[in-house]
């Protein structure tokens, strides 16, 4: 089932409309995102754009120029229900890795967010004030949340790539 | 009244010295414990210290708490558009923004609180509200008590005694809800309704329902009596010995930190700041005694973080200056929206202006100031 969700959100999502990715790193983050068993690869394209990269929090990190664009993961949009507010920090915000960074209230709860790296907010994305169900419909894509800078790349290396994420989802399930 | 809310059931009271003895008890996988005070900011704030601080992966909690009157809305509301601010303030009832969603509500000291704690794979609201029906029934089995797929409680299906709203942070959740014993409800009536017109917003809405209190259909029963219930039903459904335990949620020692938690839920900034964006668009009705005259004007706000983003006041030349309702607007950038604030601004503008465009200046003021609640 959820092989399922994650290959429905992923064909609703890598329209041309993904932000900033070149089409070579469109095409590996696809890889990364479709369970068909093709081989994992790492984007390469000259360094531009890193894979996905999870935190216990189910949070995305997918970062392009040195920026981080973060979202919720399928498993979290999943869990959260229909999404009716997201409550996300200012632009200019400067957050530590853990802080607590805003809230996405469904009809489930108010669900708190973590930032999942440090750095500093570059971006929100606006869109989410009118239709916060983006963040249900297109998760990995048009429904990111923020953008923000890395001021601490390790912290990066020490989030999950997909296989450790879909490892960790599994084992959540048990 | 404070007094007679700590139920002492089958369990004895005891002292608590430190908080990791209340919530390490080995004995007890549970705990019920009641709240000392009547203070909305205190009571939130120990709901967020327990959150934050109290191992719930291997037990669960709850809490209850009732407040002297106040309106509460959720995370994500607007007070403007929710509450009667000029009327409260009149009142003295302060309002709480909470951290957990839905919409808002009225306390007063009829209306009991019940927050459950708990993991967050142990969040289950469904089996939090059958505690509240089960309790009910068992004590007034005439009553017909149903919880909705909404988690409101409605008795005899269609007036709302109770309302939900949750939170999930890292590891644990709570869910709280209202139950209506013998609340005000005019007072709801009054106070509800938004403090100016003209609010446009993205903010979570409520849905107003028609309300009841229990005592208006059980007379008969008393505020103890349905305590005594819930502590026994959540006791037998959770599996644990049925003890209750008061606690003063601003004891420093027992919830170390707890007193800077109510100090920023009692603040301006979590309050009103936190409010998202929105806009104000209304038409403003402007009067001149000598001779008698009227003209309506427009007036467009924008507000962010509780603040001032930009404002405009469209008055027909006619009446005043067209520099003069500018740099009225261009007084208000920043302020925060707040009619005090509003009127200190303007005043230094009202001073610099005299002859006889001050009466109407003066007029256009007072209207605008009215218009912000």
């Amino acid at each position: 089932m959820a092989m399922r969700a994650a290959l429905r959100c992923l064909s609703v999502n890598f329209s041309p409309r993904l932000p900033q990715l070149s089409s070579a790193a469109q095409v590996s983050a696809t890889r990364l995102l479709c369970r068909s068993g093709a081989p994992r690869t790492l984007s390469t394209t000259s360094g531009q754009c890193t894979a996905l990269k999870f935190t216990e929090k189910h949070e995305w990190v997918l970062v392009e120029s040195g920026i981080g664009t973060v979202g919720i993961s399928n498993y979290a949009q999943e869990a959260l229900g229909d999404v009716v507010y997201c409550g996300l920090p200012e632009v200019g915000q400067k957050l530590e890795q853990l802080d607590e960074c805003g809230a996405l209230e469904s009809v489930k709860a108010a669900s708190e967010l973590y930032s999942p790296l440090t750095g500093e907010v570059t971006a929100i994305n606006t869109e989410l004030a009118e239709n916060p169900g983006l963040v249900n419909k297109s998760c990995y894509a048009d429904g990111w949340l923020i953008k923000m800078t890395i001021e601490r790349p390790e912290e990066l290396d020490r989030l999950m790539d997909q296989p450790a994420y879909d490892k960790f989802i599994k084992s959540l399930e048990e | 009244m404070l007094g007679t809310f700590c139920v002492l059931s089958a369990g004895v009271q005891r002292a608590w010295s430190s908080s990791s003895c209340l919530f390490m008890d080995p004995s007890s996988p549970g705990l019920v414990l009641q709240s000392q005070s009547t203070d909305v900011f205190q009571n939130l704030a120990l709901e967020d210290w327990i959150d934050a601080h109290v191992d719930l992966q291997q037990r669960s909690i709850l809490l209850l708490w009732r407040n002297r009157p106040t309106v509460v809305i959720g995370r994500h509301q607007n007070p403007w558009a929710e509450c009667n601010l000029p009327a409260m303030r009149s009142a003295q009832v302060p309002v709480a923004r909470r951290r957990s969603g839905g919409g808002t509500v009225y306390h007063d000291l009829g209306n009991l609180n019940l927050t459950f704690f708990a993991s967050k794979k142990a969040y289950d609201r469904r089996r939090n509200l059958k505690v509240v029906t089960d309790a009910l029934r068992r004590v007034r089995p005439q009553l017909d008590i149903q919880a909705t797929d909404r988690l409101d409680i409605l008795l005899n299906g269609r007036y709302k005694i109770s309302g939900t709203a949750s939170r999930l942070s890292r590891k644990s959740s709570y869910h709280h809800c209202t139950l209506l014993h013998s609340a005000d409800r005019s007072a709801i009536a009054v106070l509800l309704r938004p403090s100016c017109p003209g609010i446009r917003s993205n903010a979570t809405p409520s849905i107003p329902s028609p309300v009841t209190n229990l005592t208006d259909h059980a007379p008969s029963l008393q505020w103890e009596e349905l305590l005594e219930a819930v502590v026994q039903q959540y006791s037998s459904e959770f599996g644990l010995t049925s003890s209750s335990q008061c606690v003063d949620p601003a004891d420093e020692a027992l919830f170390p930190g707890v007193g800077s938690m109510e100090a920023e839920l009692r603040g301006w900034q979590w309050t009103f700041g936190k409010t998202p964006k929105f806009s104000v668009e209304t038409q403003l009705e402007l009067r001149d005694e000598r001779p008698a005259a009227r003209c309506s004007a427009q007036l467009q706000l924008e507000v962010k973080n509780g603040r001032v983003e930009s404002c405009r006041v469209e008055v027909p030349a006619t009446w005043l200056p067209e520099r003069l309702s500018a740099s009225l607007a261009q007084a208000l950038l920043g302020e925060r929206f707040c009619p005090h604030r509003a009127a200190a601004a303007l005043s230094a503008l009202l001073r610099c202006e005299s002859g006889p465009l001050h009466s109407r200046l003066r007029n256009l003021c007072d209207v605008l100031v009215a218009a912000m609640g």
